[in-house]
């Protein structure tokens, strides 16, 4: 890779900035003496979540280059499914608002890449306009559907994007149910992303974008107004939160998230069809943004992953030699059907809350089992852990 | 009352179905009072608290509200229009944010007068920094006025219904209002607890904050309030201080013809 230094430097941004982020999440826990000794790089690199953003950056950069060739797609499509999910996860966590049709946003995204490209324009342009068009999109439909709560929203959302397939796959300027072919490669600057690898890092680097907004906006007071209205809506507005205008800002800026993924996809795979967007699609995305545990940041990164892992491996294990032709249906349908309602019965939070919570336990555990067990040192303890607790809700 | 109104209220009717739930109601809370509106169950208390807070719009009738140096019509508003204005709200139920912090909470208490949006916070703007470490401060001062300090870093789910009840005074608090809205803030509490809120809303009025209470328990109103507006059916029967009303014919037999006072 000779470009892609440039890439990889880049992506030493985020990583930073995120980790500077965590540190400054904590003027509460500064109240501890326990949390005093926590200040200072080196102290804050041995905090286990830290360590752990860290791990995770260092994993993520380096995985496009140790992953064998033939499974870089999957980490593309990984990865372009977590950003989906972490703008899902933040409507849905957060704000209490359920879509349906979120894929009909990535479609959106993709398809505003795609003909600005085939027509002339900078793919650049595209791919800067994916995410505007359908944040824009989101915010005109979001005024009347964003009326209605729960079942009726989903439902709603849902025949939005139904409408949309049916529209799309109509219209002769979107290529029909055909849809678009030869959508160039993403130029920037003169660098073109051609390869696999080159993709996973430009995912790589929309999502810790996606993440870092997240984040930023749950932990703010935007943020807190947004889970404040997924309580209710009435106190809320009583205490000044503008509850129709948050809500529509957090469905268009979760939509714009999708079309930033969708824009990506399109040169990616430079071959766009409604069929590429189907309804199942957007419940996947819900699956993913509830299994990580809604509510979280990493909730979505982790649902992305653990669901499309498993779909590639059951659809492998199905189509492998000397299975009987019923087995990829059987798998892809019914053994991930009871995975999810497994996890969904045992691990109700999804997965990050529990696994969060499993390591406050442990910690609380050790802490008050070891020899220095004065009591001020577990009136701190009590402290942090509700402090943990009460960060797991703001998400990290 | 020489002191200018902050609150005024003229002929308000609301209507469900062919129901008044309250008719031609006016009254004028001026400025550092504490004023009572009380009456039996179905009063119409409720529905006027609606109609000024902005969860309901009037049938008929006008709110105006002292906005800088003037009253301002604000029936047409919206709720966070008017909690922008400086009114706060405690709820009779405990509207509290689940999943949050007790401070965090309260800090939703200061939306009304902040402004830092998604754009600021999402890119982190200095101005993000500002008011977010104005807005913990105030919070922190706030629940310490209502002695919940300690369970800043706690979940608010957590918390027993008296001191529910107080986080909500906190998070109104934090709203710096000019125009405090209690709605039964003594029901459902403890003798104790009932006490504590009791002390804290003679302190906020001591400060000379502006309240309106609505009340179904006649004692606790009568140790607080400069005065008490008695609702019956949806239409205002009496105003005057809280001996007057005592003393007032139709109160005793709005009260004594349904329940006894309490």
């Amino acid at each position: 890779m000779n470009k892609p230094t440039t890439q990889t430097r880049s992506q030493g941004g985020p990583p930073t900035r995120a980790r500077r982020a965590a540190g400054k999440r904590s003027p509460a826990p500064a109240r501890t003496p326990a949390r005093l000794a926590a200040f200072g790089p080196a102290a804050r690199l041995r905090r286990p979540r830290v360590l752990a953003v860290v791990a995770l950056c260092a994993a993520a950069l380096a995985l496009p280059q140790v992953l064998p060739a033939s499974d870089v797609p999957v980490l593309v499509t990984l990865l372009l499914s977590a950003i989906v999910v972490t703008g899902l996860s933040m409507l849905m966590g957060y704000a209490g608002q359920i879509s349906l049709g979120h894929a009909a946003f990535y479609l959106i995204g993709a398809y505003t890449a795609a003909l600005l490209a085939t027509h002339g324009r900078p793919t650049w342009l595209g791919l800067a306009a994916a995410p505007l068009a359908a944040a824009v999109v989101a915010a005109v439909i979001g005024v009347p559907l964003l009326r209605l709560r729960g079942h009726q929203l989903a439902f709603a959302t849902l025949a939005m994007q139904l409408i949309l397939l049916n529209v799309v796959g109509q219209q002769e300027w979107t290529g029909g149910d055909i849809g678009l072919q030869g959508v160039p490669r993403l130029t920037v600057a003169g660098y073109e992303f051609s390869s696999a690898t080159s993709y996973a890092y430009l995912t790589l680097a929309a999502l810790a974008l996606v993440v870092i907004v997240t984040r930023n906006v749950v932990a703010s007071r935007p943020g807190r107004g947004l889970r404040a209205l997924a309580t209710s809506e009435v106190a809320a507005e009583s205490a000044g939160v503008p509850v129709v205008a948050y809500k529509l800002a957090v469905f268009s800026l979760s939509a714009g998230f999708a079309g930033l993924a969708g824009g990506i996809y399109a040169f990616y795979t430079g071959y766009l069809a409604p069929g590429s967007f189907p309804v199942l699609l957007s419940f996947e995305f819900v699956v993913m943004a509830v299994i990580g545990g809604l509510g979280t940041v990493w909730g979505a990164l982790a649902g992305a992953a653990v669901i499309t892992l498993l779909l590639q491996e059951l659809n492998e294990l199905g189509t492998a030699e000397g299975m009987p032709g019923s087995a990829p249906a059987v798998l892809s349908y019914a053994v991930y059907g009871l995975l999810l309602v497994l996890v969904v019965l045992y691990l109700p939070r999804g997965l990050v809350p529990s696994a969060t919570a499993w390591w406050e336990r442990r910690r609380a555990r050790r802490r008050s089992g070891g020899p220095h067990d004065d009591s001020p040192a577990a009136g701190a303890g009590a402290g942090r852990g509700a402090d943990a607790g009460a960060a797991a809700g703001k998400g990290t | 009352m020489t002191a200018a109104a902050m609150l005024r209220v003229e002929e308000l009717s609301r209507a469900f179905g062919a129901v008044y739930a309250v008719r031609d109601v006016s009254l004028s809370v001026a400025e550092g009072e504490t004023r009572a509106v009380i009456g039996p169950n179905g009063a119409g208390k409720s529905t006027l608290f609606n109609l000024v807070s902005g969860h309901l719009t009037p049938g008929h009738g006008t709110v105006h509200y002292a906005a800088g140096d003037r009253l301002r019509r604000i029936d047409r508003l919206s709720a966070h229009a008017r909690a922008r204005q400086g009114i706060a709200i405690v709820f009779q139920s405990a509207r509290l944010f689940h999943g949050m912090t007790a401070l965090e909470n309260v800090m939703v208490g200061a939306h009304a007068r902040t402004r830092h949006g998604f754009l600021s916070a999402a890119l982190r703007l200095p101005r993000h920094h500002r008011e977010e470490a104005a807005i913990t401060a105030d919070a922190l001062t706030a629940l310490d006025r209502v002695g919940l300090r300690d369970w800043a870093h706690r979940s608010a789910d957590a918390l027993p219904l008296g001191q529910q009840r107080a986080l909500q005074v906190a998070r109104a608090l934090c709203a710096r209002p000019r125009l405090l809205l209690l709605d039964e803030p003594a029901s459902g509490l403890r003798a104790g607890e009932r006490e504590a809120l009791a002390r804290l809303i003679e302190g906020l009025r001591a400060e000379g904050l502006t309240m309106m209470l609505i009340e179904h328990d006649v004692a606790f109103v009568a140790r607080l309030a400069d005065r008490v507006t008695v609702l019956h059916l949806g239409r205002q029967i009496a105003e005057g201080t809280p001996e007057q009303i005592r003393g007032d014919d139709a109160v005793l037999a709005a009260y004594l013809g349904q329940e006894a006072p309490a």
